[in-house]
Parts: C-alpha cells; structure tokens; sequence
C-alpha cells in the first residue's frame, strides 16, 4: 500500500487519463466553427446535467436501504444529500444558456440525448444499483475536478460572438466548483472504503473521463446540432 | 476479473501503451502498479482517445482545459 491518501492516489490515476481530456476539450473548442459547437455543447451539456440529480437521488435511496449495517451509506447519504441542494436546478441554467445563444431549449427538453451521455450516467445506475452507491463519487469527482478556468466564459463570448449571458453556467460553476472539489476529497479520505470499494470509485472515475472524452471529440467532429 | 499479474507487469502494460511514467514518485508509482484490470483496461481506452486527437489539435488549441460540471 502506497504511503498516499485515498484522493492522493485517485489523483494519481485520473492523472493519465487528465492529457487525453485536455486534448479532446482543444478539439472542442478548435475555432473554426466555435459558435455552432458551442450551442452543440451547451445541448449535450443539459443531456448529461439533466441527469446529475436524479442519479444522486437514486444512491441516496441505495444508501437508506443499505444503512446502518454498512458504515460507508451513512455518511455517503449524507454528503449526497447536500449536494443534491447544490446541484438542483442547473441544468435549467443550461436552458437558459440555449435561449440566450439563440437555440431552442424546448428541443432539449425532449431530444433523446447522445448515447455517449446515456453511457455514461446508464453507468452509474447499474454500479449503484448493482455494486454499491460509493461508485457515484467517481463519476462526481470527474466532474468536478474538471471545472471550467475563471477565463474560460469571457474568452468563449469574445472569440463566439455569442452574448455574455449565454455562458453563465461555464462562468459560476468556475467558482462552485472548487469548494465541491475539496470537499469530495475529504470524504473520500474519511470514509470507510473496502479496498473494493476504492477501484469501484476509481474505475467509476476512469470511465467517466473516457466518456466525457468521447463525447467532446464527437462533438468536435459533428458541430451543431441538438442532439 | 482475478488479477494475476504484479506491479511490474502493470507498470509494462501501461508503458506499452504509450504512458510515459519517468516522472512519477515511487508512491504514485505503487499506486499505478496496483492498477486492477479494469482500471488499466479503461486507462487503455484513454490512451487512445488521446492518440485519436493528433499533435497538431493540442499544438494549434486556444483554448482548452476543463468545462465540466
């Protein structure tokens, strides 16, 4: 065993997979048609936020059935608990995001949503349901850890041309995030994780990263659209 | 999956498929060879991701990093 914390160590891991996601978002963003792709993102963006609460609900529940003979669904539950307060409502951000870029948040509400997106948070359901709810914080830790830069709104509105108030949830989330992210490690460090618990966090966290990866690069290559 | 294999192996298997690990610590090093074969499968897949990008989207990016939420 490494003389490293749990966080520490999963660092370490997503730190392989952290070139190939910085490569896949300069792919998004590439300029050429940089205005389209990000009215594409902010679509599948919502298609994947859409999905953050009700997958926190649904280990919530998995942690309430699971507690009090297994140590880690107690504090899991709680920690999720408040982050569902903190998560609730941003992807209507995102539909807001959509109206003032122009596009149609109607046709998010009701588009299928790429199938990458349903791999991704498919995923979760089955190793909360099937494994154990502690898998989600791998999901959430990619995620957070993965927050846009303070610069990353303004930059995308000059180099756009699309108006300031299409970014607000790349803008606030560049300063929610860092709180959530501290947080998350300390949980991971606290909790009484079994060793199978630890890669069962890991590969949820490896996954996700291969994911969104994915999914940025197909949105390099097919840009507009609504999903 | 049983793994079978010892940290030397994993740290073979990683380095095949084209991580460079010269800049880790031997803590961070313990942690990569104690890699479980679905951590190094999906690690595996990543890799390729990033070889799918190419040099010249990183070279030529103005903008990259997280967006993420």
């Amino acid at each position: 065993m490494s003389g490293l914390s749990r966080s520490a160590a999963l660092r370490v891991k997503l730190g392989l997979a952290a070139p190939a996601l910085h490569a896949a978002s300069a792919a998004l963003w590439e300029p050429s048609g940089r205005a389209r792709r990000y009215v594409a993102y902010l679509y599948a963006m919502h298609a994947l936020i859409r999905a953050s609460v009700p997958l926190m609900e649904h280990a919530a529940r998995r942690c309430a059935q699971l507690a009090p003979g297994d140590p880690v669904a107690g504090p899991l539950g709680r920690y999720l608990a408040q982050h569902i307060e903190e998560e609730r409502g941003h992807d209507e951000w995102l539909l807001a995001d959509l109206a003032a870029a122009g596009a149609d948040p109607a046709a998010a509400r009701g588009a299928l949503g790429p199938p990458v997106v349903a791999g991704l948070a498919g995923a979760q359901h089955y190793w909360i349901e099937h494994h154990h709810p502690v898998a989600l914080l791998g999901y959430v830790r990619v995620l957070e850890g993965n927050a846009p830069a303070p610069w990353l709104a303004d930059r995308l509105a000059a180099r756009t041309g699309l108006p300031a108030a299409a970014f607000r949830t790349v803008r606030d989330h560049a300063d929610l995030d860092t709180g959530h992210l501290a947080a998350l490690d300390d949980l991971l460090d606290e909790l009484p994780l079994t060793p199978a618990q630890e890669v069962a966090v890991a590969v949820s966290a490896l996954h996700t990263a291969d994911g969104v990866a994915r999914l940025f690069l197909q949105l390099a290559a097919t840009p507009g659209g609504s999903g | 999956m049983t793994d079978t294999t010892g940290p030397q192996d994993t740290l073979a298997r990683l380095q095949a498929a084209g991580f460079d690990l010269n800049a880790f610590t031997d803590d961070q090093r313990e942690v990569l060879g104690a890699l479980t074969p679905h951590e190094l499968g999906v690690l595996v897949d990543i890799k390729g991701r990033l070889d799918e990008t190419g040099p010249e989207v990183q070279a030529h990016a103005d903008i990259a990093g997280g967006a993420l939420f």
